[in-house]
């Protein structure tokens, strides 16, 4: 309503400008390049061709691949979905013992590269001597190994090990923030713990659920490191590792081979978005008014200490022991032995990480590119989120759908766009520069941010803001006093949501660094490759020191009201 | 102008043949002379290599002493990572780089055809054992050489195939094997050329009913130590870094049917295309490289060298001479030509189940 009058009136608009400003910017950082490439797939020979798509798409390896991104992204999200909204609701609503605790246990896995986690878990698991597998034979007499780690289950398991915080991150956050006055109703008149839970908190967390399923989905399906790693072995392939087969074969042939499959994936990303849009329909709750306080902690009773069990057992086969597999591979020199062989325990990869002089500087700056692509992601996320809920405007979804594309484009994809079109041939010359590599962070990783502030900003009332405006507040003020400060927790996470990705961000920087602009994650890519597994182990142990120490202080700092 | 810089380049290519040939005799104290000429070089030179980020620390000391007013800047990145880059480089005119030493020669007659080549007459050919462009847009600079490894904790030797052959036939061995990917690997691809013309296409199938895992070295590498793997295919230069930095045990098995030699190219990007059109440093560089004094560098990074008359062998490796007597060769020609149709070829046998 508050923009039926303005448009009514035909009057210029500062936020407009902003609007504008952002989408002009999509449009020529991502729909264009990414619309090059499609293009260079159906012209490649000069002339428009269904060609390199029906050569892709009519051989039977590449539908198997197809086959095996849907089902395993498919099985991700659910149980993705299914362990995040009891970890969230348990964690944020209930009285738990350690609660804190858990819920920096449950964020882990989001803040270190997932092929190193991938590493972890075939170390762990794989059919021959996977650790956890010779123990469980063990103890349970068992003939053969338990289980084989180079399987669609296997796939499915360490995805979803890695990316159920995607769906813990949204949900908790929306959790918390919920109205209680609902719940207490329902309470009140008569019904049990469990039921209000699934009649009212449920339901009315019904968009965030959506949107964090979106997100597990997207993120699952355009993920390189695990099923490359996992995979292969296997011959499970996905069509992201079909994609950088093609892209590796270094021609423009397979330049046009890999960019046909990729459609399929942007394509795949749309069809989501549709759907998810078309689920949630116009049903977005309010939860949040001016009067909310902080939703009541629902009390666990004699569940309390079994409850606390379980998600510590959960805890520590989720996250402890793939890090402590982390922790351990950096402090051994024969990955053959036990690292309480005698003479097998080292310190030497630690200080390798610690005192050479390119990871240092590499890592100023992954920390100057991530923080950057995190503030000018969320500026976009927040005035895209305020055209989506507060807005009217014709075409609104545009950007949300944009963004949405662009995380679901295999990063290389987007790496191999940007080179394309952005090394002066279109007027445009930023190729080896540290803004190719933002920018290219940006439109990977804006999803998460996008998601965490649209989800809050739905939550909130109206009221406020008409209130406000009623007082005479203009729009930059209202933004600035009533919406800014009450979506400032999901605008906090959002940052950090961009921020941690692409602080170890491998496959795109890989292509787009140069010289002056090596960053963290092609040095632990290269550690990775180059046959010294401890020292990449060591630097992923090291990212995520630091950003739990990072996440902490801010917790303390702020007094628990922003972290992730 | 370009006539002017090309008299210029001619010139200083005579002052460095003149300049190897009188240190020719003298290889201890021929560097002097060396840098003597070469210090008439300047500006900036990119390479664009698929070389250990290690030896090139060390590469960039000895350019900095052999070339003092030359700024050379290396880009380092896997051969998939770095023909990808090119090939989106290319689509926009022009590449990043003067100079590229990835890949092996297949993919520098792709480069040769696409006309982004420089020719260059290299003083010395007559001491090169591998293949290069008799016109000269490409030499040889390095060998990576393809061989088994096993881990003696784990296994004896007598358990684990001895050849390239036995490697795809010993049944005992399913499922215990791992190799690179030819998909995006250009020395794995090469190999399976190499085997596919020596064994015929019953090999490929041999190595897709063995179920033999395709990943990376480094992957492959970690399976071996933890046992996982009992044999795999893998270039000799990351079994004898790991020995040499990490004391590991990892033994390298010279396949009694033959390694397979892969000599990886340098290449002079055309001045038309390259990122600093600094064609007469880039010979420069590029002579250097070929050198013995440039060999040894080679030698030190664990790879083979492409020379006889360099008499260093990599850190528990074996002497050039000793590998060249049992190796499995492969057609250059024919890697580049039916690409398409061999890695299609290896898909269906191995990589699909």
């Amino acid at each position: 309503m508050l923009t039926k009058q303005k448009s009514e009136k035909f009057t210029p608009d500062v936020k407009w400008l902003f609007i504008l400003g952002i989408v002009a910017f999509l449009l020529v950082f991502q729909v264009f390049p990414l619309l090059y490439l499609v293009f260079r797939a159906f012209f490649g020979e000069g002339h428009f061709s269904f060609d390199s798509f029906k050569r892709i798409y009519s051989y039977p390896l590449n539908w198997q691949c197809l086959k095996n991104t849907l089902i395993t992204s498919t099985f991700t999200m659910i149980f993705g979905v299914c362990i995040a909204i009891p970890l969230a609701w348990l964690v944020g609503r209930t009285n738990l013992h350690g609660r804190r605790f858990f819920r920096t246990i449950f964020v882990t896995t989001y803040m270190v590269p997932p092929y190193v986690g991938a590493m972890a878990w075939l170390r762990l698991l794989n059919p021959t001597v996977g650790t956890l597998n010779v123990f469980l034979k063990n103890l349970l007499g068992l003939k053969s190994m338990p289980f084989n780690i180079y399987s669609v289950g296997g796939l499915i398991w360490v995805l979803t090990t890695f990316y159920y915080p995607y769906a813990f991150i949204t949900i908790s956050r929306a959790m918390e923030n919920m109205d209680p006055s609902l719940e207490e109703s329902s309470r009140i008149s008569g019904a049990s713990p469990l039921k209000t839970l699934f009649n009212v908190t449920l339901k009315l967390m019904l968009p965030s659920i959506v949107a964090a399923a979106l997100l597990v989905f997207v993120a699952a399906a355009s993920c390189y490191g695990i099923p490359s790693i996992i995979g292969a072995p296997g011959k499970i392939y996905t069509v992201t590792t079909r994609i950088v087969d093609y892209v590796y074969v270094g021609s423009k042939e397979g330049l046009s081979d890999a960019t046909s499959l990729a459609v399929f994936l942007m394509a795949l990303a749309f069809l989501i978005l549709y759907i998810s849009e078309f689920a949630v329909g116009k049903r977005d709750y309010i939860t949040v008014s001016g009067k909310s306080v902080r939703p009541a902690t629902v009390d666990l009773g004699k569940w309390r200490i079994p409850l606390t069990i379980l998600v510590s057992i959960f805890a520590f086969i989720i996250v402890g022991l793939p890090f402590a597999t982390v922790f351990a591979t950096s402090f051994t020199v024969n990955m053959g032995k036990s690292i309480f062989a005698k003479g097998n325990f080292t310190l030497k990869y630690w200080g390798i990480i610690t005192s050479r002089r390119t990871i240092i500087k590499s890592s100023l700056n992954s920390v100057a590119a991530a923080a950057l692509a995190a503030t000018f992601g969320i500026i976009v996320c927040i005035i895209m989120a305020y055209l989506l809920k507060r807005t009217r405007a014709r075409g609104r979804q545009i950007p949300d759908f944009l963004i949405t594309v662009g995380s679901g484009t295999p990063s290389v994809v987007i790496a191999l766009a940007l080179i394309m079109t952005m090394s002066g041939r279109f007027g445009i010359s930023i190729y080896n520069t540290m803004a190719i590599m933002i920018i290219a962070y940006m439109i990977k990783y804006m999803l998460m941010g996008m998601r965490t502030v649209v989800s809050g900003l739905s939550q909130l009332s109206l009221d406020l803001e008409e209130a406000a405006q009623i007082c005479g507040a203009g729009w930059l003020r209202r933004l600035k006093d009533v919406l800014l400060p009450l979506v400032l927790p999901s605008v906090v996470a959002g940052w950090f949501l961009i921020f941690m990705p692409c602080f170890y961000e491998l496959t795109m920087s890989n292509l787009l660094y140069s010289d002056k602009t090596k960053t963290l994650g092609v040095e632990l890519y290269l550690y990775q490759t180059y046959h010294s597994q401890q020292t990449a182990a060591a630097l992923a142990g090291g990212i995520l020191i630091v950003v739990t120490i990072l996440n902490l202080a801010l917790y303390k700092l702020t007094k628990g009201k922003f972290s992730i | 102008m370009k006539l002017t810089k090309k008299l210029c380049g001619l010139f200083t290519v005579g002052a460095l043949v003149l300049g190897l040939g009188a240190c020719g005799g003298d290889a201890s104290g021929g560097g002097k002379d060396i840098s003597v000429v070469n210090s008439d070089v300047s500006g900036k030179v990119v390479i664009y290599t698929s070389m250990y980020e290690d030896i090139i620390e060390n590469m960039e000391k000895q350019l900095e002493k052999a070339f003092p007013n030359v700024d050379v800047e290396f880009f380092q990145g896997g051969s998939g990572t770095i023909q990808s880059k090119i090939a989106a480089e290319m689509d926009a005119g022009k590449l990043g780089c003067d100079i590229l030493m990835v890949a092996e020669p297949s993919y520098s007659l792709e480069l040769k055809e696409a006309g982004i080549l420089h020719k260059y007459d290299f003083s010395d050919k007559s001491k090169l054992v591998f293949d290069y462009d008799p016109e000269g847009y490409w030499y040889p600079v390095r060998v990576c050489n393809m061989v088994l490894a096993y881990n003696p904790d784990k296994y004896d030797k007598s358990e684990v195939p001895q050849s390239m052959k036995a490697f795809a036939e010993d049944r005992t061995m399913k499922g215990k094997l791992s190799m690179s990917n030819p998909l995006t690997s250009g020395t794995a691809y090469s190999s399976v050329v190499g085997l596919l013309d020596k064994y015929g296409e019953d090999y490929i199938k041999a190595l897709g009913e063995q179920e033999v895992a395709i990943e990376s070295g480094s992957v492959a590498l970690t399976k071996l130590e933890t046992g996982e793997c009992s044999e795999i295919m893998v270039l000799e230069e990351s079994v004898l870094k790991k020995r040499e930095e990490e004391n590991s045990t990892l033994e390298v098995i010279y396949p009694e049917d033959g390694s397979i030699p892969v000599p990886s190219p340098i290449m002079i990007v055309d001045d038309e295309y390259s990122a600093n059109a600094n064609i007469e440093a880039a010979e420069a560089v590029e002579e250097y490289f070929l050198s013995k004094e440039g060999q040894k560098m080679i030698v030190d990074g664990w790879m083979y060298a492409v020379r006889t008359d360099v008499e260093e062998k990599p850190y528990d490796g074996i002497a050039l001479t000793e590998l060249l007597k049992n190796t499995i060769p492969v057609d250059w020609e024919k890697c580049y030509r039916q690409r398409e149709e061999i890695r299609t070829m290896f898909e269906e046998y191995v990589t699909v189940q």
